[in-house]
């Protein structure tokens, strides 16, 4: 079980880390304020070190929150139950984006409306697939054909001549 | 370094050209990569190309165009070097294609690009305010050089062309601007308008709105000759009436943007033929003819060596502008 | 009165059949390019840009300005009923509508919406009629340093309005404007941030953003809680819409405000998306209960429904007379207008009187039409509630990540969304405000941009904004509205009452 605690503080050492990057990626240009105002790395700079601070703030508060025995920070962000629904959203999602860039969007988009209706919807064969097939042919008509905009193609696309 | 891509891009240009069988055609849906976003100088001039060559049925696959302008133009270009040898991406732009590489880190060079053909060049006039006491250029830039750093010049973003032209203005007569940089000559054209700045160095079409109401005036063109003779715009000149510059008393007399194809490399010769042929063909048209002179550009066709030696020539003199005012990215 | 007169030769110009037809097939296809989120109003007008070449400038026009409304209501579609703002300028739509949508309520919140849309619409209109010549006089007097008021003035009214823990809302808020600086400096010429990565050269689209943010996350929440969109009505009656009709008075100091403010933000270079998040600040502030808003209260919709369309439509006026596209969209038309031979600018009015009342006199009818075509649409789009979330819910992932793609055709986008969805889920989740990240990256680097413009004209010397009446003024009204809730907080806190209240 994760602990809000936990969250918390996870979370705010993420933005800071961001924080920091923004910082140090701002210092190549310069930070300082000339003739004609602030360099062009100022506004980055300083956007970058105040979301640091204001980051590690929320830590230092939500360990303080902690020490004071804040019962809020003790209750659930996300048990078990929570995390495995979360995860079998979650894990398809990744799937999705990682076959998107190798098989192409449409192979992407039906495989995942049909796992995802098939497997986790409890639905049968033969809707699962209509519905994925139906709404790879939607995007192919109104995005390919009518506004001309190409979607990422894998290896299977050519073969069929598309 | 620099010197060595353009001889590279020269030599795979006149490659092209000597095995110029028409045996390439387009086997699939053509790319047109815009290097900029929607509605700028660079999308008219790729999306007029596409509807000519549409209509004239010059080929028969589809075309499809696709705006990649972010790190002004960049994109585009870096997406010509991830498509290498794919001759179904034509990239259209302006001499960015050349010159981004100096002043920025970009992730493309030169040779990641197979140059195709030019088919128009974009004029720079000097415009002041409507009101303002200058009739000519010599009066203004002297009274710039007298109060040298009041005088504000506003232009497209830094280190761009019209930045670029303040430069080349500044080294050759001494005078001296604050400039100012919008985020497009549109935005420039109202500032001056506005007389927030003192001039701008505009594209003719940036600023014909403005003029027509005698918002703003121009000065002088920096064209080797008068632009095209054309109805009156305001008070009875036409764009012809403008003086060139050299014949203002500048001692600065061309600054011209080219508006290029171009093609991502080692695409085969016959491919790079067969689109400067229909380029070629598109610059022809009465279709183009009539958007080339309704925005006050100069028609040029430039293919082959003719297009490599102007790119040189362009490179090497905006090269020695970068380095004196020091843009030039290690 | 001149105006009019021109007006109804307008109509004379703009009312045939013909014309109507284009209308309607110009809104529906605008309601299509608008549902889909990355795809937007933008994509749609250059799309149809070629077609035009063939067709006289009115009819041109009318069509693409026809998708624009039509995008503008789709858009606003898919925030209510899939918290996914299928156009920037929609995003606050989902603060309110999302959550009516969510009670069941999705009839009445997209009839609010498109009613509400088609009054700020009419309200930039009579403007663009009335005001013309004025407008286009009192804009020239903008530059930099105005604008940079005008930004700051946004984001003033939208400072302290929530009660997240001011901590969270400037990490928020840091986290937008960072993201905004990604790529192309205009004011430098350098590229910042990239960290030499090419998929970065175009920054950090905001569209992208958006869908993760908001559509990811919101999905993965809803995963989680088990949940699937609950009390949806049994039937979709016309009878609902004309009801919601009838109750649209009531609001009628919410839409004169949100009018204002729109058309404000419209001839001002703030744009549409800026008016509607400070249409809906100042809705939220002046409000009896500020506590309903953000829990589905309908004037969280109405306020920047108006303003948004208020300013799309008086956007309108600076493209025309001065050449600035107050608009992605507009920028693409203003590319299409050179194209026809039309040169935006001051005599545009004079030298082509038919095209531009033509036009006008097309806003009138081209928003009485898109209402009339959008209302039509209320139980389709209603009724797609009545889908499983099984079905629906991986159909929304799929659209999400095709409309990523389609933004900017970069896999990299894909991945990006992905990441703003886990953060959108994150964010929510502990409750950091998202609102304050996505103004930040909408105006961030205009603003920015703007003040160092400003810098530069006056070599560094802040006195700028306050150098003449007009700029003072703006400044004056944005340190006002920065201010005024820290008052009342200080008041709070003296009076020892806690303040509640989140965005």
């Amino acid at each position: 079980m994760i602990t809000r605690f936990w969250a918390e503080s996870a979370t705010a050492v993420a933005t800071m880390a961001f924080g920091l990057i923004i910082v140090y990626g701002a210092l190549e240009f310069g930070i300082g304020w000339d003739s004609s105002g602030p360099q062009p790395g100022a506004f980055p700079f300083y956007t970058g070190l105040l979301v640091a601070l204001a980051s590690l703030g929320t830590l230092a508060l939500t360990i303080g929150r902690r020490i004071a025995g804040n019962a809020g920070l003790q209750e659930s962000f996300l048990d078990a139950e929570r995390f495995k629904r979360v995860a079998s959203f979650f894990l398809p999602l990744l799937a999705f984006v990682v076959l998107s860039v190798t098989l192409g969007m449409y192979v992407a988009t039906i495989l995942y409306l049909v796992f995802a209706m098939r497997f986790q919807g409890g639905y049968g064969w033969l809707p699962s697939l209509a519905t994925a097939f139906g709404a790879a042919a939607f995007f192919y008509l109104a995005l390919e054909k009518f506004f001309q905009i190409g979607l990422l193609k894998g290896p299977l696309e050519p073969l069929l001549g598309l | 370094m620099k010197n060595l891509c353009i001889a590279a891009g020269l030599a795979a240009a006149s490659v092209s050209f000597a095995g110029a069988a028409q045996a390439w055609q387009p086997t699939k849906p053509v790319e047109f990569v815009v290097t900029s976003g929607p509605g700028g100088g660079t999308d008219n001039f790729a999306r007029v190309i596409q509807s000519i060559i549409t209509k004239n049925k010059l080929f028969d696959q589809p075309i499809v165009v696709v705006n990649k302008g972010g790190g002004s133009g960049a994109e585009g270009y870096v997406y010509g070097r991830q498509n290498k040898s794919d001759p179904h991406r034509v990239i259209f732009g302006t001499n960015n294609a050349y010159l981004l590489p100096y002043v920025a880190k970009l992730g493309y060079k030169y040779s990641d690009l197979t140059p195709v053909a030019a088919l128009a060049l974009d004029e720079f006039i000097i415009w002041v305010n409507g009101s303002a006491p200058y009739n000519d250029a010599k009066s203004y830039i002297e009274a710039v050089k007298a109060k040298p750093g009041t005088f504000k010049m506003a232009g497209s973003q830094s280190k761009d062309t019209d930045q670029t032209l303040t430069a080349m203005i500044q080294l050759a007569t001494g005078a001296k601007w604050i400039y100012v940089p919008f985020q497009g000559g549109g935005a420039a054209a109202v500032q001056l308008a506005g007389a927030h700045v003192d001039s701008n160095t505009n594209n003719p079409n940036e600023n014909v709105g403005q003029w027509k109401a005698g918002q703003v005036k121009p000065l002088c063109v920096f064209s080797p000759v008068r632009l095209a003779k054309s109805d009156p715009v305001f008070e009875g000149k036409g764009w012809g009436d403008i003086q060139t510059c050299k014949e203002a008393g500048l001692p600065l007399e061309t600054f011209q943007m080219p508006r290029t194809v171009w093609l991502p490399a080692d695409v085969p010769a016959d491919a790079v033929t067969f689109y400067a042929d229909i380029m070629e063909k598109v610059s022809k048209t009465p279709e183009w003819q009539e958007f080339v002179s309704r925005t006050a550009q100069t028609g040029r066709f430039m293919k082959g060596k003719e297009f490599a030696d102007f790119v040189a020539k362009d490179d090497a003199a905006n090269a020695k502008v970068f380095e004196a005012e020091g843009w030039v990215v290690k | 009165m001149d105006n009019v007169a021109s007006l109804m030769h307008g109509f004379s110009v703009a009312l045939t059949t013909h014309h109507i037809l284009l209308m309607m097939a110009g809104v529906l296809l605008g309601i299509l390019v608008g549902v889909l989120p990355g795809l937007g109003a933008p994509n749609g007008v250059s799309l149809l840009l070629p077609l035009t070449f063939s067709m006289d400038p009115v009819s041109a026009i009318i069509l693409l300005t026809s998708l624009y409304w039509g995008a503008l209501f789709g858009g606003s579609t898919t925030s209510i009923l899939f918290n996914i703002p299928g156009e920037p300028s929609s995003v606050a739509t989902t603060f309110d509508g999302h959550p009516m949508a969510k009670q069941g309520r999705a009839t009445e919140a997209l009839s609010f919406a498109f009613l509400s849309a088609g009054f700020g619409a009419m309200a930039g209109v009579i403007l663009i009629t009335l005001l013309s010549g004025w407008v286009a006089k009192f804009a020239l007097k903008f530059s930099s340093p105005e604008y940079f008021a005008v930004y700051f003035m946004t984001f003033a009214s939208f400072i302290g309005l929530g009660g997240a823990s001011p901590l969270k809302a400037i990490v928020s808020m840091g986290v937008g404007f960072a993201l905004a600086s990604i790529g192309m400096d205009s004011v430098s010429g350098n590229v910042r941030l990239t960290f030499e990565f090419d998929a970065l050269l175009g920054g950090v689209s905001f569209l992208i953003a958006v869908i993760g943010l908001f559509g990811i996350g919101e999905l993965i929440i809803t995963m989680e809680e088990g949940l699937k969109f609950e009390g949806v009505q049994a039937k979709v009656r016309i009878s609902d819409v004309l009801r919601t009709a009838a109750k649209l008075p009531r609001y009628w100091v919410a839409l004169l405000r949100s009018s204002l403010i729109g058309i404000w933000m419209g001839i001002t270079p703030g744009g549409p998306t800026a008016a509607s998040f400070m249409s809906y600040a100042m809705a939220k502030r002046t409000s009896r209960n500020p506590a309903k808003f953000g829990k589905g209260e309908p004037e969280g919709v109405i306020a920047p429904e108006t303003a948004d369309h208020a300013a799309g439509s008086s956007a309108m006026l600076p493209m025309l007379a001065l050449g600035i596209p107050g608009s992605a969209t507009a920028a693409v038309m203003m590319g299409g207008l050179m194209i026809w031979g039309l040169n935006p600018g001051p005599t545009l009015f004079t030298d082509r009187p038919d095209f531009v009342w033509g036009l006008i006199a097309s806003m009138y009818l081209g928003n009485v039409v898109a209402v009339i075509v959008v209302l039509a649409t209320v139980p389709l789009f209603a009724s797609i509630l009545r889908i499983p979330f099984a079905i629906i819910g991986p159909i929304i992932v799929a659209i999400c990540f095709i409309g990523a793609f389609t933004v900017a055709s970069k896999s990299f986008d894909i991945w990006l969304a992905l990441a703003f969805g886990v953060v959108g889920y994150l964010f929510k989740k502990l409750d950091y405000p998202i609102a304050p990240l996505v103004l930040a990256m909408v105006i961030g680097d205009k603003a920015e941009d703007a003040f160092r413009q400003s810098m530069i004209f006056s070599q560094g010397s802040l006195s700028i904004f306050w150098s003449n009446a007009l700029v003072s003024t703006l400044m004056a009204i944005g340190v006002v509205l920065l201010l005024l809730p820290l008052v009342g907080m200080i008041a709070q806190r003296l009076r020892g009452r806690t303040a509640q209240s989140t965005v």
